[in-house]
């Protein structure tokens, strides 16, 4: 149960404009309601140039709405300064990414450490709480690699291990399985099931309606509206 | 995040760049070497001159006297004014000593020892082993004025001076290059053929250091009258010893107006200096030429602060991906300055110390082929030339660090 509702995420009426006013304007959201509760696993599926992008940078707090409203956990973000909005996303939510965005000087160990640095967490701490989760991913062999060194699935599970590794409640994955062959990109996808079981929000943005379809809830984008939002049975859950 | 970590990236990343990072110091680490070389060289050179001249004896006074009056052959005849500025210094309490200051030209002899075949001979640590000395002329307070102590014997008296006497006492370098290990009291010389006995040797005045490099001490000192006998000039320069710098100036101006009186302007002149006066222009000289050099080598640090900026420029631009990611992972703007200023202050840090050490081999190489003398940093100069590398560092860094921290995390992800 969160503090204003029963939401964990709440969009109201988001508006997310490039340009405003020129004649060149771009509405990558327009017009947006959407909620999202606690233990979901919401597939966002658009074409590209649907909004998706657009539509994770907002959830994701790494962007703030032109208008409307966003309520994560029950606080309003466009109230919040740069520092609050820092915190949440270091907190609230491990984001995955197509390109897995890992810092190539870093090795793996670093890599997955970083989130639990900025939170401060004792450097003892740290080290387990990483190790921890790369166990996880099945990477706890390759801490000291460098991210040069790996596969690109491993990558990714090094991503997702960096993900997990504060326990947020909430996993953003922005296409992670579009740089993996199927085989891997099915692993990817079982991982994020697991963690949805284990009781994490997770919040998957694909164009692939195949993988849309192993989502329990999906919402469909299109020229920055929702255009579709249902909810589905699952062999997995 | 805190400091250590930020310290931990920072080194990562200078180590993980090492060519780069080397050629971003060198301007840093040129600029810290110039600096520290020419500031701990001229600090040291104008330190080691004032040992050296304060052992001599400070609080002095200059007095020139002149006369201008000449027999057919051309020889001075005029007055021999020392007596009576003897006899007006006795009378102030201010000053505590007066004598004549003047050069002998004359061949020393004592056995097989001759000054006219002496050189300059020096043994492998720089000690004088072998050298002519200098013959001055004195007042029986010649000791007082130079701050000598008798060592062994006895001093020049009033009376040496007034009848004549063929007697003089040597400084304890000529003592040693004469004598040896001989005790030189009672000996006689030869002073152009003319016998001296020596009557006393003065202390060194010097500290080992010095005195290893210095003939300071290498003299020998006659009554002044002693020019009768052995001709040349009668001194026309006298040093008038005041009891403390405090003082120096109203005795300047007493001997000043006394020797007005006393000097008739249509057959002399007189002039006094206070040593003082000579001191702060030195200070001045010294202090003007470090300004000069110090103010190349302050440029020189400038590029080399422009540079580093330029290469930080550069880091945020190549890194503006990573920058994102740690956006997007829970970096504050906060974190980002701290890393990149670290990262910028460790690197001219870095390139500070090795300038240090560069100028401190400087320094003792300018001291040794300079000025003949040993010069290291002194710590101020050391710990000013660190603090100011890494103050460069800050100051250089803020502008790329700010760049960095204002990128926005949704446009930096973007970046290639």
């Amino acid at each position: 149960m969160t503090a204003m509702g029963k939401h964990l995420i709440e969009l109201r009426d988001v508006y997310k404009i490039y340009g405003e006013g020129l004649e060149s304007e771009v509405r990558a959201l327009d017009g947006v309601s959407l909620t999202i509760d606690a233990g979901e696993f919401v597939a966002v599926v658009g074409q590209s140039g649907s909004g998706k992008s657009t539509m994770m940078n907002v959830l994701g707090c790494l962007d703030i709405p032109t208008r409307g409203d966003y309520i994560l956990d029950g606080t309003d973000v466009r109230e919040l300064t740069d520092r609050e909005l820092s915190q949440i996303r270091n907190r609230e939510i491990g984001f995955i990414f197509q390109q897995y965005n890992l810092i190539p000087s870093l090795s793996v160990l670093e890599n997955v450490e970083l989130p639990l640095i900025y939170q401060g967490v004792r450097a003892d701490d740290r080290h387990d709480l990483a190790v921890k989760a790369l166990e996880r991913v099945g990477l706890a062999d390759r801490i000291k690699h460098k991210p040069a060194q790996m596969s690109g699935g491993q990558q990714q599970r090094v991503a997702i291990a960096r993900a997990i590794a504060a326990s947020p409640p909430i996993i953003m994955a922005d296409e992670p399985t579009g740089a993996l062959d199927s085989h891997t990109g099915h692993e990817v996808l079982t991982f994020l099931q697991q963690l949805n079981r284990e009781g994490s929000t997770i919040i998957l943005i694909t164009h692939d309606n195949g993988i849309a379809a192993t989502a329990r809830r999906v919402v469909r984008l299109q020229d920055g509206k929702i255009v579709e939002d249902y909810r589905q049975e699952v062999d997995w859950f | 995040m805190n400091i250590s970590q930020a310290f931990k990236m920072a080194w990562k990343s200078i180590w993980g760049k090492k060519g780069r990072s080397i050629l971003t110091m060198l301007g840093i680490i040129i600029g810290i070497a110039a600096v520290m070389t020419i500031v701990s060289a001229m600090n040291g050179y104008t330190e080691k001159t004032m040992e050296q001249y304060n052992a001599m004896g400070s609080n002095k006074l200059q007095v020139y006297i002149y006369s201008y009056v000449y027999d057919e052959e051309g020889n001075n005849i005029g007055k021999d004014y020392f007596p009576d500025l003897y006899n007006y210094c006795k009378t102030l309490d201010s000053i505590s000593g007066v004598t004549p200051q003047g050069w002998l030209s004359a061949t020393v002899v004592y056995g097989t020892k001759n000054s006219a075949n002496m050189s300059w001979e020096t043994d492998e640590q720089g000690n004088v082993t072998s050298a002519p000395p200098d013959l001055y002329l004195g007042s029986d307070q010649y000791a007082v004025c130079n701050n000598l102590t008798i060592a062994k014997g006895r001093d020049l008296t009033v009376l040496d001076c007034e009848r004549y006497n063929q007697v003089c006492v040597m400084g304890s370098q000529a003592a040693k290059t004469f004598f040896g290990t001989v005790d030189p009291v009672g000996k006689t010389m030869q002073v152009n053929g003319q016998n001296f006995d020596v009557v006393g040797v003065y202390a060194s005045r010097l500290s080992e250091d010095l005195a290893s490099m210095s003939t300071a001490d290498n003299f020998i000192v006659f009554p002044y009258t002693a020019t009768r006998l052995l001709g040349g000039e009668r001194p026309t320069q006298f040093i008038v010893k005041v009891r403390s710098a405090g003082q120096l100036a109203e005795a300047a101006s007493r001997v000043r107006g006394f020797l007005k009186g006393l000097v008739n302007p249509s057959i002399g002149d007189s002039q006094v200096y206070s040593n003082d006066e000579w001191q702060q222009q030195m200070n001045e000289q010294m202090a003007m030429i470090s300004l000069v050099l110090g103010g190349i080598a302050a440029i020189s640090l400038l590029v080399g602060g422009i540079g580093i900026m330029n290469i930080m420029l550069v880091t945020v631009t190549e890194r503006t991906r990573e920058i994102g990611i740690r956006r997007a992972i829970g970096a504050q703007r906060r974190s980002i300055v701290t890393q990149f200023l670290i990262e910028a202050a460790m690197l001219c840090g870095i390139g500070g110390i090795i300038g240090i050490l560069i100028g401190t081999g400087g320094s003792y190489l300018t001291g040794q082929l300079l000025f003949h003398m040993t010069i290291y940093p002194a710590l101020w100069i050391t710990a000013c030339a660190f603090a100011l590398s890494v103050l460069l560092g800050i100051g250089f860094g803020i502008y790329p660090a700010a760049k960095a921290a204002k990128l926005q995390p949704v446009e930096a992800l973007r970046a290639e």
